[in-house]
């Protein structure tokens, strides 16, 4: 659930005292229409307390700990490798891959990883599904929807979308028994610098990984890849040919 | 209240006719803007004021009922053709203008004509609504004509309800699958006429008023998916600038 409005203005209290509702919106960058709505509401959006800490210069990390349905926030455990992995762009794994083979097909052989160019930041066009692919023991779908009561198909829905509310990320994180601060990177919540993540971590995770398993791994991103685009050629033509005889 | 329904259609179905007509010009969908142009004499036929005028022009024998009918059959056929194409349904395609669909419009067209000609029909009455009063055999011979001019309707719906019913769950734009929801509404609508020989007489208005709302869905259904290609070849345009 978004973050209750009594206990938010208590903590923007807290943290801006002097600040005007006005200065806050201007330095956040947050419609003062949305703001006061959310207020009213009784709700306030995960997102607008990030934007609010980032423009503060804070953590918004601690900030969202700071609130009770995000306190395990502080403390939060380490990703897992696999997490990490997950948040590196299909394209950037293929890249990795391509930089470990040998120089007669473009890569640098084993010293391949030191070369490779940087990752792009997470999170990517995938983000949210690889990430609960990667810490799925093949139950976990269940047990959010038992714990949240949000309808599998739902979730799917969202994983497809690349979306997650903050709340249920934390709700998988939970039921997956992994840190909180894989799902807030994946949906984009937060940055990785954020989250408290080491610069290299994900590159270190890639590193990580022989051979075999990143080619597996590249592998199945490229067919998911394939599929979502296919669907889409497909939506497309469909899409076309409905116009084409109807418009 | 089906007066207002009525004219709201007829509003709806000419003015989409008359906006269609320079895409017509240009050679672009002619079957649709048919569509609109038929569907709008269609309801012109169907008015009472209307009706009274065209029928004793005609000679008031009620001709204008019988235009009517093939007018029907004409804006079905157009709309379920072009309607099972765009939504790719080879099956509907077949069953429509396949031999079984062919013999359907066939046996049905002759039956509407050879009952009409059969029934006595002297006198102007919009919607034919006094004339099985005449004689017991009067009654049966309208109630089979009224029946038969409702039948091909149901059937050319029937064989693309399960098209246009796939097409608002599948995941297309929002125009699209709305205008496929006004469409299933219509063809919904449209087979359901098939029962209307079972419902007892004082449901007359009820059935007008499924049978107004049928076409209306589908010409909204029709305009909004003509709209969005609209707004969507405007976003190309816009874009390759």
């Amino acid at each position: 659930m978004p973050l209750p409005a009594k206990a938010f203005q208590l903590w923007l209290h807290g943290v801006a005292p002097t600040a005007s509702t006005a200065d806050i919106c201007r330095i956040s960058g947050i419609k003062r229409t949305t703001l006061a709505q959310q207020l009213v509401r009784g709700k306030v959006a995960e997102t607008t307390l990030v934007s609010i800490s980032r423009a503060l210069k804070r953590s918004p990390l601690e900030d969202l700990a700071w609130f009770e349905s995000y306190s395990e926030l502080s403390g939060a455990k380490a990703p897992t490798p696999a997490e990490l992995v997950s948040q590196i762009a299909t394209m950037d794994l293929l890249r990795a891959v391509i930089s470990r083979s040998s120089p007669a097909y473009g890569g640098y052989g084993d010293a391949g990883s030191a070369l490779t160019p940087e990752l792009s930041p997470a999170p990517h066009a995938t983000s949210v599904r690889n990430w609960v692919d990667a810490i799925d023991d093949g139950e976990l779908r269940h047990r959010v929807s038992a714990a949240t009561g949000v309808a599998p198909q739902n979730y799917s829905a969202q994983l497809t979308a690349n979306r997650l509310s903050p709340e249920l990320a934390v709700a998988t994180a939970r039921a997956a028994g992994v840190g909180f601060t894989g799902g807030l990177v994946a949906t984009g919540l937060l940055t990785e610098r954020e989250a408290g993540w080491a610069p290299d971590a994900r590159q270190l995770a890639l590193d990580a990984l022989s051979d075999g398993d990143l080619t597996a791994l590249a592998g199945e991103r490229l067919q998911s890849l394939g599929k979502t685009l296919r669907r889409q050629e497909h939506e497309h033509e469909q899409t076309k040919k409905i116009w084409e005889n109807l418009g | 209240m089906i007066a207002v329904l009525q004219w709201t259609t007829f509003a709806v179905c000419a003015i989409v006719a008359i906006a269609r007509i320079p895409s017509a010009l240009r050679g672009e969908n002619r079957s649709i803007f048919g569509v609109f142009v038929l569907a709008t004499v269609g309801i012109l036929l169907s008015i009472d004021a209307s009706y009274q005028a065209i029928d004793a022009w005609l000679g008031a024998q009620n001709y204008a009922n019988l235009i009517l009918r093939f007018v029907i059959y004409g804006t079905v056929l157009l709309a379920g053709y072009r309607i099972a194409k765009a939504f790719d349904a080879p099956r509907s395609i077949r069953l429509i203008t396949g031999p079984a669909g062919r013999t359907v419009l066939a046996v049905i067209g002759v039956a509407t004509v050879v009952l009409f000609l059969l029934a006595d029909t002297a006198g102007s009455v919009t919607g034919l609504a006094s004339l099985p009063l005449r004689s017991p055999e009067n009654e049966a011979l309208i109630e089979a004509y009224a029946a038969a001019g409702r039948l091909y309707p149901a059937f050319v719906a029937a064989c693309i309800i399960p098209a246009t019913y796939l097409a608002v769950r599948q995941r297309l734009p929002m125009a699209i699958r709305a205008g496929a929801l006004l469409l299933t509404i219509a063809f919904v609508a449209m087979a359901a006429g098939t029962f209307y020989t079972l419902l007892p007489s004082e449901f007359g208005v009820l059935e007008a008023a499924i049978n107004y709302t049928s076409v209306l869905c589908l010409a909204l259904g029709l305009a909004l998916v003509w709209i969005s290609s609209l707004l969507a070849k405007r976003a190309v345009r816009l874009a390759s600038r």
